[in-house]
């Protein structure tokens, strides 16, 4: 029973907030009344059994749940009204068998306002780290204490950044909407960078628990996979699911029992998720099918051409490197350089790659960026420049976060220092 | 001459220690006066730095940041406009509002010398905003961008007041016009200059009535001030308290 509860919980709670924020326009009122609902549905489920449209169910009982909020605190009459519309607009609810099936009405029996939602959570006004905690909170139905926890700061600080952004959307006038026309376009790669941040929190385990942080990859998929239905033309939301996905494939590959970072060369390939690559594949294939070319599509070919190599060996550098030079193009970021120049090493030997590397250092445009000291040094231990390795492992590990990689880089500067200077 | 004055208080100051009461009504016989003496042509409260958004365009991008222009203690928290013999006239008025109490109030004289307008009453289904421009002190620009900017500003205005989200709003006379009061416990203190010694100053305002946020962001990203300068985009208060 409380699997069925938790089941109703992952479909309908997003649903269900974004239909009562968009009737009353009160963000509080509206999680409070969602929460309430669950509450109700587990202790009555287990009595009554199941529902047959829980998300019907859990909607009338979330909006009477608001009716009498709304009657108690007499006020605000237009809400009342905008609420007393809701049961006009869906005479459905109290007969779950004759729901419509019209575009509204989802199979869920609750209409799915959740795009709005998205939108005006991912809106970028509001701080990035308030985007992430907002969608969060309102669409995947994460408690405050579950937000601050992956992220690793004290409840009472989410909770201060969440009344604070939600403030900021009934103060400042963020509209509840889905932007029209050009702000389309450049609003959407807004919510995927918030879904792609939120999934790369969870993905590189740098701290927190391992379940929390599983927990964060798979609400990003799941909020992506929302958005992919909503948004069936946009070519990027594929692209960016089968990103998420083909990463997933490796998850439990990358690091070893210790926690340490194993490279992409030396993981057991055997451990890689076939399930996750073929998820991977079919979003990559729909994303191509849209004839347009973005940037998270090509982070997702070049992924998928990783996971498709059954050895190190195997893997098709060239096309890589193609891949690159298409997203350099699209991105001129200087992060995607210094990929591009990891992939020529592989194509082209370790001086070609150490050439665009150097060239990337000279123009500052990484400074302070640890990655960028440490694919020099690995060149230069390719090369077999050892010294050159050891300062630049050493500049690396002076800017280095996560405790991992940390490990990773100090493992490399004692094979390096091992042993006399070749040079 | 009119002269804007600039509150600036530190956030939640007001909250402390019954000052609200105590500052409410002192700032309700403020207004009394000045409104019967027609002094005060407009003025509002604005809403916490916290709803404050700032936009600034470089390389035709537009770039948003959540917050204020500058994260000074004291920050921006309402306007007036004063009809003044001189500064002196005006300092004196500033001096005796309440807000001289909890924080500074810096006055400024208006450039040239705009139209006299008291806001309309607020048309249903918008808000209003403030929008505070912003440039950095002493910036060289290009001589095509000083070319460019003047007339373009005046596009911008003319498109914006053709809308209607354009109600008012001014350049104000240069940063070292500036002139700042506090009360200490005994007496006013008037220093020259701006109340915060940022890097970017005000320069100008508008005050817009739009539907919602991204109208008012749309129009401070087409400002051409915002391709060099800052617009910090500020929300009215929202309750007619005055």
């Amino acid at each position: 029973m409380e699997a069925a509860v938790a089941d109703a919980f992952r479909q309908e709670w997003g649903r269900i907030v974004a239909i009562l924020v968009r009737r009353t326009g009160d963000w509080d009122l509206a999680e409070e009344c969602a929460q309430g609902a669950f509450e109700r549905a587990l202790e009555k489920w287990p009595l009554d059994g199941v529902p047959d449209r829980p998300g019907a169910w859990l909607m009338i009982v979330a909006r009477n749940l608001a009716f009498d909020r709304l009657r108690r605190g007499m006020r605000e009459s237009a809400k009342f009204k905008e609420l007393a519309s809701l049961e006009l607009d869906q005479p459905t609810y109290g007969d779950p068998d004759v729901v419509r099936e019209d575009g509204e009405t989802t199979r869920s029996g609750v209409p799915d306002e959740r795009l709005r939602l998205i939108f005006t959570c991912c809106h970028p006004a509001l701080a990035l780290e308030a985007r992430v905690a907002l969608t969060l909170r309102t669409l995947s139905g994460l408690t405050t204490a579950e937000i601050a926890r992956a992220f690793l700061v004290p409840e009472a600080t989410m909770a201060k950044r969440l009344v604070r952004a939600k403030h900021k959307i009934a103060n400042a006038g963020i509209p509840y909407r889905v932007p029209a026309g050009d702000a389309l376009a450049e609003r959407t790669s807004g919510v995927l960078a918030v879904l792609y941040l939120l999934f790369n929190e969870g993905y590189s385990a740098s701290a927190g628990s391992e379940l929390v942080r599983t927990n964060l990859c798979d609400n990003a998929i799941e909020l992506a996979r929302i958005l992919a239905d909503l948004m069936p033309d946009e070519s990027e939301v594929k692209g960016l699911l089968a990103l998420m996905h083909f990463h997933r494939a490796r998850q439990d590959a990358r690091v070893d029992e210790r926690g340490d970072v194993i490279t992409l060369e030396d993981q057991d390939r055997a451990r890689w998720d076939r399930d996750e690559i073929a998820e991977g594949d079919r979003w990559l294939d729909a994303a191509f099918s849209e004839g347009s070319i973005g940037s998270y599509q090509l982070q997702a070919s070049i992924a998928g051409e990783h996971v498709r190599a059954r050895q190190a060996s195997s893997t098709d550098w060239r096309a890589i490197v193609n891949l690159y030079d298409q997203l350099l193009n699209l991105t001129r970021s200087p992060v995607v350089a210094l990929n591009r120049a990891v992939a020529v090493a592989m194509c082209d030997g370790p001086a070609s790659g150490l050439a665009l590397a150097e060239r990337i250092d000279a123009s500052g445009k990484l400074d302070g960026y640890y990655l960028l000291p440490a694919v020099r040094a690995d060149l230069f231990r390719r090369l077999g420049q050892r010294d050159d390795a050891a300062r630049a492992y050493r500049d690396a590990l002076e800017l280095v976060g996560s405790e991992p990689e940390r490990r990773y880089l100090e493992m490399r500067l004692s094979e390096v220092t091992k042993g006399p200077s070749l040079e | 001459m009119q002269y804007l004055l600039i509150h600036a208080i530190e956030d939640g100051i007001e909250s402390q220690d019954g000052r609200a009461a105590d500052s409410l009504s002192a700032l309700n016989v403020w207004l009394e006066e000045v409104i019967r003496l027609g002094v005060d042509l407009q003025g509002s409260r604005l809403g916490p730095a916290s709803d404050a958004t700032t936009v600034r365009v470089r390389g035709g991008e537009v770039l948003l940041t959540d917050g204020p222009f500058a994260e000074t203690k004291e920050q921006v928290a309402g306007y007036d406009i004063l009809e003044c013999e001189n500064i002196d006239d005006a300092v004196g008025w500033a001096a005796q509002h309440p807000t001289a109490h909890l924080g500074s109030i810096e006055v400024r004289p208006l450039f040239g010398d705009p139209p006299r307008t008291i806001l309309p009453e607020p048309k249903a289904m918008t808000k209003r905003y403030l929008l505070i421009v912003c440039v950095e002190e002493g910036l060289q620009l290009s001589p095509e961008e000083s070319r460019r900017v003047g007339p373009a500003t005046e596009e911008w205005v003319a498109r914006a007041e053709g809308s209607g989200a354009r109600l008012y709003g001014s350049r104000l006379e240069a940063v070292n016009t500036a002139r700042t009061v506090r009360r200490g416990s005994a007496q006013v203190i008037v220093t020259d200059g701006p109340f915060a010694e940022t890097k970017e100053q005000i320069a100008g305002f508008d005050v817009l009535e739009c539907a919602d946020l991204d109208e008012a962001l749309d129009l401070a990203a087409a400002h051409p001030v915002a391709r060099f300068g800052a617009m910090e985009v500020r929300p009215l208060w929202p309750f007619d308290d005055a």
